[in-house]
Parts: C-alpha cells; sequence; structure tokens
C-alpha cells in the first residue's frame, strides 16, 4: 500500500476544503470501519484521508429539536446513538436494530454520518432511518437537507457532491408512528442481509393514515416502495392489506449474489414486507 | 514442586484443564505469526489471474524497481537453485512457483521480497504476467472425460505404492482410480427386491483457520531452519531436505501453537517457498498469508456420489454400488489417500455383502483441496446417510429401525473384509435415538413452521500405516518433560499426552512440560491429522513413560531398593547420585499392524487399527415462506473409545459439528470460471455464536478401545459425520422436500417446497 496524506482538519468546513480537490482517491474517515475493510482487501487506495474526528466535540451531541424529534450530530457513534435515552424514547426501533448490527466493536467506532455516506445498500442503518422519515443536513458551499431515502444514487454512490459533508441527522416527531426493522440474512446470522426491510405505520383507530416502506440490501440502492405505501394508506390495518402491501413491493428490482438469486429476493420481500406490517401494528397475527 | 507418586493415580479421564490456557488467555503463547528475527526480508506473492494458460511473460522490472524491494524471484530463478522445484505428499505436481503454465486462478507466479512488507505487496501488484489461455476444467465429473488435461504428466511422489502405476500416464486428470470389490453385485442387482439409486453432491469449501498459514525460513551454512504453523513439522523437514537434495538433518523445522489447522496446514504449503526465498537471499524470509489467500492455497473436495442399493423385503441391504468423484483441484495435495482412505468406507457402516467402489481423484483448474476435519468422511456420510434414510423411506419402513437391522456388529466383515473390533456403532445409533425419545410422538408445528427430525451414523477407518515416535525425560528432581512432533493446534493434545506420561509414570499432568515439535529435538510423527494423534502418539508416549518407569525401576533395584518401593523418585536418584544429578530418556515408537489391500479388490484383513463412530439427531422447524431452516436440537453422540479428557472430547465434539454445520447449511465456494469470487470473510461466511442451535447435546458412549492408550482412541472428527445428512433428512421429515446438494441454503429449501406444489420461484 502506498502511503497516503492523512490530516486532521478542526472544522467540517476546513475538512471539505481538503475534500474539494476534484481527487476521487480524496476521502474523509470518521470511524473506518467501511473504509479500512476497503483499504485492505485493495479495493480502494486513498491519496488523502481527511479525518474528522477533531470536530466530534461540535458534531457529535445528540439534542432535541424543539418539535418533537431530535438532531443527531454526524460524529455520534452507532453506540451513541444506541444507548441514547432521547432516541430510545422517540424511535426505539434504532436501539432494536443496532442489536443485530455489526458487532459492539464496530458500533463503538462507526459514525452516523459515515454509516449513512458510505452507500452500501446492505447496511441497516440508512432503511431503518429513511421509515423514521429522517433528513441528513450536510456541510460545504451548498448546505442543504435531504431525506435519507433521497440521499442514494447507485451502488455505493450518494447524491453528495466532493467535499460535501454529512453534518447531522434529523429526525422528526414520531408520535403516532409504528416503526419495525426486519433483517433476513440467509447464510450465517451476521452476514450481510439478503434483505432489510423498514416500515413506519401512522394509525388513526385501526385505519392507516400514513406509512413507509422501504427496502434495502436485495435491491442495488435503498429503495421506499411507494406503490405499497398507496396500498396501506386509508386502509384497515390487517392481514388483507399487509398481504397486499407485500404483492405491491415485489415490484421492486431485486438483484442476484451469493446470498440468493433475484426471484428468492422477490420472495422474501413479499413475506417481510407483510411480517414488518404485522410486527409495527400488532395485526393481522404475526 | 515436590511430584509425590502415591497421589498421581486417575491422570486419565480427569477434566485436566489445558495446559496452555493461562499462556494464551494472556497473550503469551507463541505463534509464528509473531516470530521476527534479524535482517528478516517479508513475502508477498504476485499470483496468476487464469484458470488454465502458458506463461508467455512475466516482466518483474516495474516490481524490482520500487524502492525497498529487495528481490523479486520467479519460476525460473528458484530452477537456478533447485532444478526439480516441485513438491506434494502424494504427487509432485506443485511447483514453488508456476514454470511453464498454471493451472487455477490464485497460484503464486512471482514473489518479491522487501524489509516492508507494504513495499512488498505493492510491488506484487506491478507484476505483469501474459498469458495463452488454455480450455479449463472446473467440474469433477467433466474432468474425467474432459478434453482440458490440467498436468501433461502424472509425477506420483513414489511414497505410496497405489499410486506407482501413474506414473508417467498422460492425457487423464485421474489422479486415482481405487476400486473395491466384495461379493457379486451384478447378481444381488438382479435378483433384489427394491432398488433405488441417488445422486448426492457437496461444494468447495475451506478450512478458514483464523491463524492464516505463516512460515519463516532462516538460511545458514548449508541448512535451514524454518519455523511454520504446520501440522506435519516431520513431513516438512523430509520434503525440503529432498527438495535441497540435502540431509534430514540440515532442515530444522519449529512448530509453535496453531491457531487452527483442520487439514489446512498438513504436508507442505507455504515451506518451500520461504525456504527457497531465503537461500536465494541469504536472509530469513517469512511469508504470512492474508485470510483471502488462504482460498487459494487450500480447500476442502466438492464432490459427485452416485450410490446404488438393492433392499430384500425384510429391510436388508443386499447390496451396494458407490461411484466417487472428488474435486482435487489444480494440485493433488493428499487427495488420491482422501480417495483411497475414506473411498473404502463409502458403503457405510452396514453390512452389506456385496460391495463395489469406485473412487476417482480428479485434477481440476480449481484451488487445490486436501484434508479437511473428516478426510473425505463428511462427504461420503453425506450421500451414503441421505441415500439410506431414503431406503427407508421407499421400503416404508422406520428409519432408526432401518439402520439397526443393516449396522455391522462386533466381529463382522466391513466392506474390506476387515473384522469390526471396538466400534460401538449400535450403541451410538441407540443411545442417539434415546436421547431423541424416537419412539414417542413428535411435535410436527403448524401455520407456516413445518418441524422434522431425523439421525444419520457414520464411521471412519482412521488413516493406515503411520509412525508415531515420544521422548519422556524423567529428571532428578522427579519432574517430566515430553519431547513430541504432535501439533498443538486447539485441540487439546498437550495436554492429553501430559495426561498419558502422568498416568504411566504417577505424577501430575499439570507438571508435566510438553516441548513442542523441533525436529532437531523431537522425534518423529508422520503428522498431526485425521483422529491419528491420540491413538497413534498416545501409544508412543505411553511406551515412552513405561520405557522411563522400567528404568526406574531397574535404578530403584540398583540402589537396593525393594520392588514396589514408596521412595518418591527424586529419593531414587539422589540415593544413586548422592546429589540431584541424571535423569532418565525413555523412548517410545508405536506402529499399528496393517494388511495393504488387494489391488483391484481393495480386500485386506486389517485395514485400519481403529474405527470412529458418530450420530447426529436433528430436530428442526422450517418457515414454508422463506425456507430459512432453525436447528433446534443437534445431538452428537460419539465413540471415542475411553476419554482421556472429558471435557476436552465434549468441546472436540462440539466444534466438530458446529463446523459441519457450517459447510451444510451455507458455507460455499462461489467460483466464476475458475475465480474465487467471495475469497474473504465479508463474503465467505462461517458459523458464528447466533448460529448455535438452540440445544447441543455432546454425548459419549461407553466403550474401550482394547489397542488404545489406556482405552481411547481418536475424536477430532468423529462429531462432522453425521450432521449434513441428519439435517437434510430431517428436512424431507418437516416438509417433504429432498435436498441432494450441499449447502442446504433457505432458497433451496423454498424452491423445494414450491416444487412439491407444482410451482417455480418466478424469474
Amino acid at each position: 500500500m502506498r502511503g497516503f496524506e492523512f490530516l486532521r482538519p478542526g472544522t467540517l468546513n476546513e475538512a471539505s476544503a481538503l475534500l474539494a480537490t476534484g481527487d476521487a482517491a480524496a476521502r474523509p474517515f470518521a470511524g473506518g470501519t467501511g473504509l479500512m475493510l476497503m483499504m485492505k482487501t485493495g479495493v480502494f487506495s486513498p491519496s488523502r484521508l481527511v479525518c474528522l474526528r477533531q470536530t466530534e466535540a461540535e458534531h457529535r451531541a445528540i439534542t432535541p429539536t424543539g418539535d418533537g424529534g431530535a438532531r443527531i450530530g454526524a460524529l455520534a457513534s452507532l453506540s451513541q446513538i444506541e444507548h441514547d435515552p432521547l432516541l430510545c424514547r422517540l424511535a426505539p426501533v434504532i436501539a432494536r436494530t443496532m442489536t443485530t448490527l455489526a458487532n459492539v466493536r464496530v458500533r463503538n467506532v462507526a459514525r452516523i454520518g459515515g454509516t449513512l455516506a458510505h452507500g452500501d445498500p446492505h447496511m441497516d442503518m440508512p432503511p431503518t432511518l429513511a421509515a423514521l422519515r429522517a433528513s441528513v443536513v450536510t456541510s460545504g458551499t451548498a448546505s442543504r437537507t435531504v431525506p435519507v431515502e433521497a440521499l442514494y444514487a447507485g451502488y455505493y454512490e450518494t447524491i453528495l457532491q466532493p467535499g460535501e459533508l454529512i453534518s447531522a441527522v434529523l429526525l422528526p416527531d414520531q408520535t403516532g408512528w409504528h416503526s419495525v426493522y426486519l433483517k433476513c440474512t440467509t447464510r450465517s446470522a451476521d452476514d450481510w442481509p439478503a434483505l432489510g426491510v423498514a416500515v413506519s405505520v401512522r394509525m388513526d383507530g385501526t385505519t392507516i393514515t400514513d406509512s413507509r416502506v422501504i427496502i434495502s440490501a436485495a435491491t442495488e440502492k435503498l429503495t421506499r416502495v411507494a406503490a405499497a405505501e398507496a396500498v396501506l394508506n386509508g386502509a384497515t390495518a390487517g392481514l388483507a392489506a399487509f398481504t397486499a402491501a407485500g404483492e405491491a413491493a415485489r415490484a421492486v428490482e431485486t438483484i442476484e449474489d451469493a446470498r440468493g438469486s433475484a426471484a428468492y429476493k422477490t420472495e422474501l420481500v413479499g413475506v417481510y414486507v407483510r411480517r414488518a406490517l404485522q410486527q409495527a401494528t400488532g395485526a393481522g397475527g404475526n | 514442586m515436590n511430584e509425590i507418586r502415591s497421589i498421581s493415580a486417575k491422570q486419565v479421564g480427569r477434566d485436566v484443564p489445558r495446559l496452555e490456557s493461562r499462556q494464551k488467555v494472556t497473550g503469551r503463547a507463541e505463534y509464528t505469526h509473531n516470530i521476527t528475527l534479524p535482517g528478516m526480508l517479508y513475502a508477498k506473492l504476485c499470483r496468476s489471474t487464469v484458470a488454465h494458460g502458458r506463461i508467455l511473460s512475466i516482466d518483474v522490472s516495474a516490481a524490482r524497481d520500487l524502492p525497498g524491494v529487495h528481490a523479486v524471484y520467479t519460476g525460473e530463478t528458484i530452477r537456478t537453485l533447485i532444478a526439480e522445484p516441485y513438491f506434494g505428499p502424494a504427487f509432485h505436481d506443485q511447483p514453488i512457483l508456476a514454470i511453464g503454465k498454471v493451472h487455477f486462478v490464485g497460484e503464486p507466479i512471482a514473489v518479491v521480497l522487501a524489509a516492508d512488507p507494504y513495499v512488498a505487496a505493492e510491488a506484487a501488484q506491478m507484476i505483469v504476467a501474459e498469458y495463452e489461455e488454455l480450455p479449463a476444467v472446473f467440474d469433477e465429473v467433466e474432468a474425467m472425460t474432459s478434453a482440458a488435461i490440467v498436468h501433461e504428466t502424472l509425477k506420483p511422489a513414489g511414497t505410496f505404492a497405489d499410486l506407482k502405476h501413474l506414473s508417467g500416464k498422460s492425457n487423464t486428470n485421474v489422479a486415482l482410480d481405487y476400486q473395491l470389490r466384495r461379493g457379486d453385485t451384478d447378481a444381488a442387482f438382479a435378483a433384489a427386491e427394491h432398488v433405488f439409486e441417488h445422486e448426492f453432491h457437496t461444494q468447495q469449501v475451506m478450512h478458514t483457520p483464523l491463524e492464516p498459514m505463516v512460515s519463516i525460513a532462516e538460511p545458514g551454512d548449508n541448512c535451514l531452519t524454518i519455523y511454520t504453523a504446520s501440522q506435519s513439522p516431520s513431513f516438512v523437514c523430509t520434503e525440503i531436505a529432498r527438495l535441497f537434495g540435502w540431509r534430514e538433518n540440515q532442515v530444522r523445522v519449529k512448530v509453535p501453537y496453531l491457531g487452527g489447522g483442520f487439514g489446512a496446514k498438513l504436508y507442505i504449503k507455504l515451506e518451500a517457498l520461504v525456504a527457497a526465498a531465503a537461500m536465494l537471499a541469504r536472509r530469513p524470509v517469512k511469508l504470512s498469508l492474508t485470510m483471502e489467500e488462504q482460498f487459494y492455497t487450500i480447500t476442502k473436495h466438492a464432490s459427485t456420489f452416485r450410490i446404488k442399493s438393492a433392499v430384500n423385503k425384510d429391510g436388508r441391504i443386499t447390496a451396494r454400488r458407490c461411484e466417487i468423484f472428488w474435486n482435487g483441484g489444480a494440485f493433488a495435495d493428499i487427495g488420491p489417500r482422501v480417495t483411497q482412505k475414506s473411498g473404502f468406507t463409502s458403503p457405510g457402516p452396514y453390512d452389506i455383502d456385496n460391495v463395489s467402489v469406485d473412487s476417482y481423484a480428479l485434477y481440476t483448474n480449481r484451488p487445490p483441496a486436501g484434508a479437511l476435519r473428516g478426510f473425505g468422511i463428511p462427504q461420503l456420510v453425506w450421500a451414503y446417510e441421505s441415500h439410506t434414510d431414503l431406503l427407508a423411506r421407499g421400503i416404508g419402513m422406520d428409519a432408526v429401525e432401518f439402520r439397526r437391522r443393516n449396522l455391522l456388529r462386533e466381529g463382522r466383515p466391513q466392506a474390506t473384509g476387515t473384522l469390526m473390533h471396538d466400534a460401538a456403532i449400535i450403541e451410538v445409533l441407540d443411545k442417539t435415538a434415546e436421547l431423541m425419545n424416537w419412539t414417542a410422538p413428535f411435535e410436527r408445528g403448524e401455520g407456516v413452521i413445518r418441524r422434522g427430525r431425523a439421525i444419520a451414523i457414520g464411521f471412519k477407518a482412521v488413516v493406515a500405516p503411520t509412525t508415531s515416535g515420544a521422548i519422556v525425560n524423567l529428571s532428578a528432581d522427579g519432574s517430566a518433560a515430553l519431547y513430541m512432533s504432535t501439533v498443538d493446534m486447539g485441540q487439546g493434545s498437550d495436554t492429553a499426552m501430559a495426561q498419558i506420561v502422568a498416568e504411566t509414570l504417577g505424577l501430575v499432568a499439570e507438571r508435566v512440560k510438553v516441548v513442542h515439535p523441533d525436529t532437531d529435538v523431537t522425534p518423529y510423527d508422520m503428522a498431526t491429522l485425521g483422529s491419528r494423534s491420540t491413538f497413534h502418539m498416545g501409544n508412543a508416549v505411553k511406551l515412552a513413560s513405561l520405557h522411563a518407569l522400567e528404568q526406574l525401576g531397574a535404578m530403584a533395584r540398583e540402589v537396593g531398593l525393594p520392588e514396589g518401593t514408596n521412595y518418591e523418585i527424586r529419593d531414587i536418584f539422589l540415593k544413586k547420585y548422592g546429589m540431584q544429578a541424571g535423569n532418565i530418556i525413555g523412548v517410545g515408537s508405536y506402529v499399528p499392524p496393517y494388511t495393504s489391500p488387494q489391488k483391484g479388490t481393495g480386500l485386506s484383513d486389517n485395514v485400519t487399527p481403529f474405527w470412529m463412530v458418530g450420530a447426529a439427531g436433528v430436530e428442526l422447524s422450517v418457515d414454508t415462506e422463506t425456507g430459512h431452516v432453525t436447528i433446534d436440537r443437534l445431538i452428537n453422540v460419539a465413540d471415542v473409545g475411553r476419554p482421556l479428557n472429558p471435557a476436552i472430547v465434549a468441546t472436540q465434539l462440539s466444534g466438530a459439528a458446529m463446523m459441519q454445520l457450517g459447510f451444510t447449511l451455507f458455507e460455499n465456494m462461489d467460483l466464476d470460471h475458475g475465480q474465487v469470487t467471495n475469497a474473504s470473510l465479508a463474503d465467505y461466511k462461517i458459523p458464528g455464536m447466533h448460529d448455535l442451535p438452540t440445544v447441543m447435546d455432546n454425548v459419549i458412549v461407553d466403550n474401550n478401545q482394547q489397542n488404545g492408550p489406556y482405552g481411547a482412541k481418536g475424536v477430532g472428527e468423529t462429531a462432522t459425520f453425521g450432521v449434513s445428512p441428519a439435517i437434510a433428512n430431517a428436512i424431507e421429515d418437516a416438509v417433504g422436500v429432498r435436498l441432494t446438494s450441499l449447502p442446504l441454503t433457505p432458497e433451496s429449501v423454498l424452491r423445494g417446497i414450491r416444487a412439491l406444489r407444482g410451482e417455480k420461484l418466478e424469474g
């Protein structure tokens, strides 16, 4: 491995400037759990790594937003998020998802900003946060707020521009919403998922008033399934609606890999969307 | 420090904690990866990118010019040192670095040496090779008749008599065509009430020791010291000496602890390369493989097994025909021995009068395959126990009763004609059925979850004939040290052997020192493989201890002490020497009796010194919507003779079963035109804690191996035997789906469920 620059700027703006060089081999480095794997296997050889840890004091806080939601600094570690009392109250699905996300050593080091920016469709936090209607705030020359579901352009691709860094995740109020993330592995239990399904359902009595259905891992990128949501919205929570939503979700384009064929993953999508909705609402059996 | 003889009883059969536990958990245990030597260079390999091709050129100039690179060698450089740089235990088919052509994707073609391993790694990437691609063959059955020929000429090593007829043969990929014939199978099939025929497949998988392979060679004046993570230091010594045309005493091989072996670190792997590189560079050279590189080094045979049985109206198997094709990959390694030594047990532990076996070792353009925890037996049991369940089902007989009716009993001839002794086959079956409460009704699940249960039983003959030697040094203070070349790779051999010394000499096992393999110091041992150490080395250690005891008795008589004196050992020495001085050296060597099988028939009246028997009982649940299988209960029942250390035996059983569980349910080397596409632990998954069955029981049946040390025999592989077929049989019991190829993935289960309904998965 050839040598590379390792820079430690004190602010995200400085970091952005150091990264906006037009060099694709210059990358930000937060927890490093994804990047180091790529470097060790020779998939990625950096020319410059811009370490964001010096900005941690400013960008790792998890704070209430005043409108019932929360703001998570991009440098917050996954463990910090997992154990944060505010987030545990607001969206317990996050802490539950963490228990099957990598392992405690990885969660202690990985940062939420890097987790979202990595663009790997097999990760657990992006679908979970997308189902929770979260957005990311970016820093850099043109700061913007982007829904998590709109962050991804393709396999390991995001819409982030060179030098554009995620500075925070905004989580809206979850009152009335019920959320579940289901991870389906087809080899060892600790494998990358063959399919990730995250659903959120807003209920008024037994009527579904709003929903989010997010598919990941089986698809090229995280995918929000509007067709399944359309089936759910306005329907009565129950097996019929959930089965129909699962059927609608099967329209997503799944991809074949060592974890299963595209056809098999499509089967899993139908079953897991239905089961996630059953678990989220407690309706329609389990 | 006082070693008192009278408190020493019952060292065997006691749960002595592993002698090395404290060293290991405190990070003090010595491993080859931790060794650095003054002036040492790090080696990194450049590997073939094509599965089969003639090498047109290898351009190493850019690599050689990279600052920090000490040297770059190719096969041609090696030839300036060694004229015929080919090695291997069965065939001399593996070049130290490729010469003329490459045989698989990942074959080493050049090595870079540098003081900085990162410089060496970068330089290795700068080497450019050009190939003329040749037709390649990847499937073991196709290799029987393919136009693609992996090796132009077969070069048997000369060590094994049954390979001699292959010397110089060309235009073939068959590296051994083993056959066994007993009785008249044709007549029996013609007369049969029922005939069943099936074909089963296993996939290529890897040993995945968590300590990747590593070797260091330190050159001296016409001599070499090799530090290596090897299961067979004696073989490394012999083979390096042969390659260099040296005496064995010019090569010293030292082996510390291993972080797992499972057959991956057998015979000779990286040692020839570091030895040649060190002699060329005149500097110590270390090669540490990455986890990824292990996928290109040694694997477990993929296989195809065609099995046909005749069953009469009483449910007795009257004939069985076995045809097995072993996918050996590019180099034979020990594949031909797997083909024969496992091949002769391929009809299973059944009493069948008419048997025919054809077992073929095949070269293909895949990464090489060798021995992996079972020496081929798990592939065979997978097939014959799946088949046996289908026979019982086919004639409408209970699966346990059908087996009980057909299993080999004490004194009956196995397929080779060797009479069975001390093999607790029936006892293992009965214990498994009892633990499963087999005759009681079984909860079969409801809704989308369906439950099933099944058993499977297999056996293995330990590889024969093999030799072990041991030295016991009894010091004047009464303490003992054991010198042996058995490698403790995590299986607990140091502890078990110390228990044998202690039991024999009347010492405390925890205080026996075990000196690790060093071919300048420790005597010859064939290798640590195939569950042979407890029996062979155990017998040698016992003989060495008895030899020491005999000398101690003579010393006692010499100083005038009566027979059976209660004098402590150190007092006997004190009486003889007048001070704490002197020592007693006990030596022991063991090679069991053996009769070579007859050529053609494969028959022998003594084909092995002992049999291992293992069964698995499985209860599982199938999610009929996704095909996911949950193992609710796995029962591993084994005949290990008399366990020397029951606690370690239990961990060997659970470890072996878990390893086989991974091979059964998901482990699989994905290959694309010979290229492994999942060569990393991120993409090749092995079982973890969360994959454990909900309940797992490890049970030892009462038995005594009469020719074993204190009644003991091997244990490391036994619990691998039954796992795969028991799970497949239980899946059929649950949902009616019969799977004939490993791994038993959720997708294959779901496809089977849909096929039963006449549906296909879309797409």
